[in-house]
């Protein structure tokens, strides 16, 4: 199957519930789309759209960073947890690099380009690095050790991670400079943001590279083999710890673009970003089917839309309580998740 | 840096010990009253407590210079800063030592709400008056409903013997929102002439108590809320919704119940260039600061207002004479912080309190109750920020704010925003 890595394991699974979860699934999102539906009615076409921009582009950015927890758990059946955190690392390095590049906010422009591709491109390859050495120190050797120890291990690399950013830039708020063109483009009476439009376009573009590499690589090929039985696939010649260590290489390069791409959509990072933001991406990831590549990406793109509309629609009071209360209503309803259905028989 | 504020120490060291010898050695004297200050002056609070105190030293030493109602009158310096950081506990002792010297009639301090909220039940037993220059906490002396659920206290429970002792000159954190409705909705010049408003907080006490009160003003005014919304800061880094929502009805300007810890000036940071050129954003003192200047990027221009906690006395035209005189005795910006003439205040309304509990008592050494109620009944006082008038909580009748503007990359002073004015 087109960029699955792995079958849910059987736990998550309650079958017999099926059709009963399903049906009160449906009648509440249901009343969900009747109410959006009214609250959208009243605004004008134009309010729609630009909220629905912002959705999709906050989507791509959760996207971005759930596709690396769903190659992990895809692969190793492991939340890593300290995956939201590289994703912070992403935008702290790149905040680092760009003075060295002459980067500055306010004379942008083309010029801009390649010091910025150059800046994102070592930002990716460092937390790659990070990922992998967080891999091969505190998960690797808990391997085969019960599943709650590398979860604890991960929550702790997390807050070592937080821990060493705050040292490193203390608990303020970082500007992170706006280089991305702030015009405004009208099609048929709608504004969209040429930024909007810059930051769903690159994080299509990753997805998509992403999916042809895993189908069409050997590398990803042996991710793919990996992930469907580990025991099998070194039979075959497969080295397991080389596959793994690429995952997370490839997953952290994700999470670096997505912190770089929302340090130039938000224009504002700290060290404890990661936390929350990962847990919203973790539910993405859950919510399109965990271990599912275009289910994390269809995840992040609909809980990005969903907090927009919510926010712009309703209470953002409610939102948090709304993206977790998707996660858990996953969890309990569909384990599987949205497109989680579409895994390999074993 | 560290020089001048080492030399001011000495200056202010120097000053106290002149004053004391010069009166004490004059004669005459029927004894000696102390006025005491407890403010942290140590560590990371220097900047903030050590020119509180030396415009309280300041008052001491120029308005009761020689004897003063026959007494001398001595300025005993407390710091409840350990390990360079106020704290509660430090300060409830201060408190003890003052209460065990009977000379001492009167504290100027603290500095912080959370160490009044230890401290004023320790002085209220003994009783002994305190006026602080900078508690902004509302619920030290209003009874309001969400006090003890937020704050964990009340101002009655604050008060064990039933009396009240606590006094200040800070306006407080009730008046802020308003005072800005007002500016924000008066016609210009002197207002901005704005009638709708979208409004956020960060749902914490002071975010979302300062909006609450800006929106109350606001609707009184007859002005129109377009938008109100809350955020977590944990999670919420993303305004671009809250913007498009707001800017799509209507708004003019945006309060923002939140302060620069909270990511109250980011959302200006996300308008896009045009809309930061026409779109007013309004802050309480928690974004007044270079913190939110930076979070703001190229949008921190001069739509941006923000209002601080007390008047700025160097704009008070009758201030002139004692702002220049503290200056040559205190020499450097460094000594001027943004409470030394509220400090001066302070120290000057006890000192006012002590004269007339003297005159009351016949000449004689007054008793601490006997201040107090002089204090309280101080009415319409010539202070450097503002005239003061104590409402029977404790609170300045008429508490005067500045408004600052973000101006080439920096707050500027505005004007001054009197309560009841």
């Amino acid at each position: 199957m087109i960029g699955t890595l792995a079958r849910m394991p059987a736990t998550l699974r309650n079958v017999g519930n099926t059709q009963i979860s399903s049906l009160i699934g449906l009648l509440i999102l249901a009343a969900a789309l009747v109410l959006t539906i009214q609250h959208v009615m009243q605004e004008s076409a134009n309010y729609f759209f630009q909220i629905l921009v912002i959705g999709v582009a906050d989507g791509a950015i959760y996207g971005l960073i759930a596709l690396g927890y769903t190659m992990v758990y895809g692969i190793i059946e492991l939340i890593n947890f300290a995956h939201g955190d590289v994703f912070t690392l992403g935008a702290f390095i790149s905040l680092a690099i760009f003075p060295i590049f002459g980067v500055v906010e306010g004379a942008a422009g083309f010029g801009y380009v390649i010091p910025l591709i150059a800046t994102a491109l070592i930002t990716m390859l460092l937390c790659g690095l990070v990922n992998v050495t967080i891999e091969r120190v505190a998960y690797r050797p808990l391997r085969h050790a019960p599943r709650l120890a590398p979860l604890i291990t991960a929550i702790g690399m997390s807050s070592i991670l937080e821990g060493a950013m705050y040292l490193w830039r203390g608990p303020f708020n970082l500007h992170y400079p706006d280089l991305l063109p702030s015009n405004v483009l009208t099609l048929g009476g709608v504004s969209i943001g040429a930024k909007d439009l810059i930051v769903v376009g690159i994080a299509v573009i990753m997805a998509v590279a992403l999916t042809l590499f895993i189908d069409l690589s050997k590398l990803g090929k042996a991710m793919r083999a990996t992930a469907q039985d580990r025991d099998a696939a070194q039979l075959m010649g497969i080295d397991i710890n080389r596959t793994i260590a690429a995952t997370f290489f490839i997953g952290a390069v994700l999470a670096a673009a997505g912190g770089i791409i929302w340090g130039l959509y938000i224009n504002n990072v700290d060290a404890f970003l990661g936390f929350e933001t990962g847990l919203i991406a973790f539910t993405a990831a859950v919510f399109g089917g965990i271990g599912n590549i275009p289910g994390a990406a269809l995840g992040g793109l609909l809980i990005g839309v969903i907090a927009a509309f919510n926010n712009g629609y309703f209470d953002s009071s409610w939102t948090e309580i709304i993206i977790f209360g998707i996660l858990i209503a996953t969890l309990v309803f569909r384990p599987t998740g949205l497109l989680g259905m579409r895994v390999p028989e074993k | 840096m560290v020089r001048a504020r080492g030399l001011a120490v000495l200056i202010s060291a120097m000053f106290v010990a002149f004053a004391c010898g010069g009166t004490t050695g004059g004669g005459g004297s029927k004894g000696e009253i102390d006025i005491a200050s407890e403010l942290p002056t140590s560590g990371n609070e220097t900047s903030s407590g050590l020119p509180t105190q030396q415009g309280a030293a300041f008052a001491i030493s120029s308005l009761a210079s020689g004897t003063y109602h026959g007494f001398t009158i001595k300025f005993v310096p407390f710091d409840d800063a350990v390990n360079g950081a106020h704290d509660p506990q430090k300060g409830v002792q201060n408190v003890q030592a003052m209460i065990a010297n009977s000379k001492v009639l009167g504290m100027v301090g603290p500095f912080n709400s959370s160490v009044a909220k230890a401290e004023i039940p320790v002085a209220n037993q003994a009783p002994l008056v305190m006026i602080s220059p900078s508690n902004t906490n509302e619920c030290l002396t209003q009874a309001l409903d969400y006090c003890q659920q937020a704050d964990g206290f009340t101002a009655a429970s604050l008060r064990p013997s039933g009396k009240n002792n606590y006094f200040r000159v800070a306006a407080a954190d009730t008046f802020q929102g308003p005072a800005m409705a007002d500016f924000a909705y008066k016609a210009a010049p002197g207002g901005l002439g704005i009638t709708k408003v979208a409004v956020w907080d960060d749902e914490e006490t002071f975010g979302a108590g300062v909006a609450g009160n800006f929106v109350k003003e606001w609707t009184k005014l007859g002005g129109t809320v377009v938008d109100r919304k809350s955020y977590d800061p944990k999670s919420k880094s993303d305004f671009h919704d809250f913007l498009a929502s707001a800017l799509n009805k209507g708004a003019q300007g945006i309060y923002v119940g939140a302060t620069s810890p909270t990511k109250g000036c980011i959302a200006r940071g996300e308008m896009t260039a045009a809309q930061a050129a026409t779109i007013f954003y309004l802050g309480p003192d928690g974004d007044g600061d270079a913190q939110c200047i930076k979070d703001a990027g190229a949008n921190a221009n001069d739509h941006m207002y923000a209002t601080q906690g007390v008047a700025d006395a160097t704009q008070n035209p009758s201030a002139k004479s004692i702002v220049a005189a503290y200056s040559a005795a205190y020499p450097g910006a460094s000594n001027i912080g943004a409470y030394t003439f509220a400090g001066y205040d302070c120290a000057a309304i006890i000192l006012d309190g002590i004269g007339r509990a003297i005159d009351a008592n016949g000449g004689n050494m007054p008793s601490r109750q006997q201040v107090i109620d002089q204090v309280a009944k101080t009415t319409n006082f010539a202070g450097l920020t503002g005239v003061i008038t104590f409402d029977p909580n404790g609170d300045p009748t008429h508490p005067t704010l500045q408004l600052q503007q973000v101006k080439a990359g920096a707050w500027t002073f505005v004007t001054q925003l009197s309560q009841g004015a």
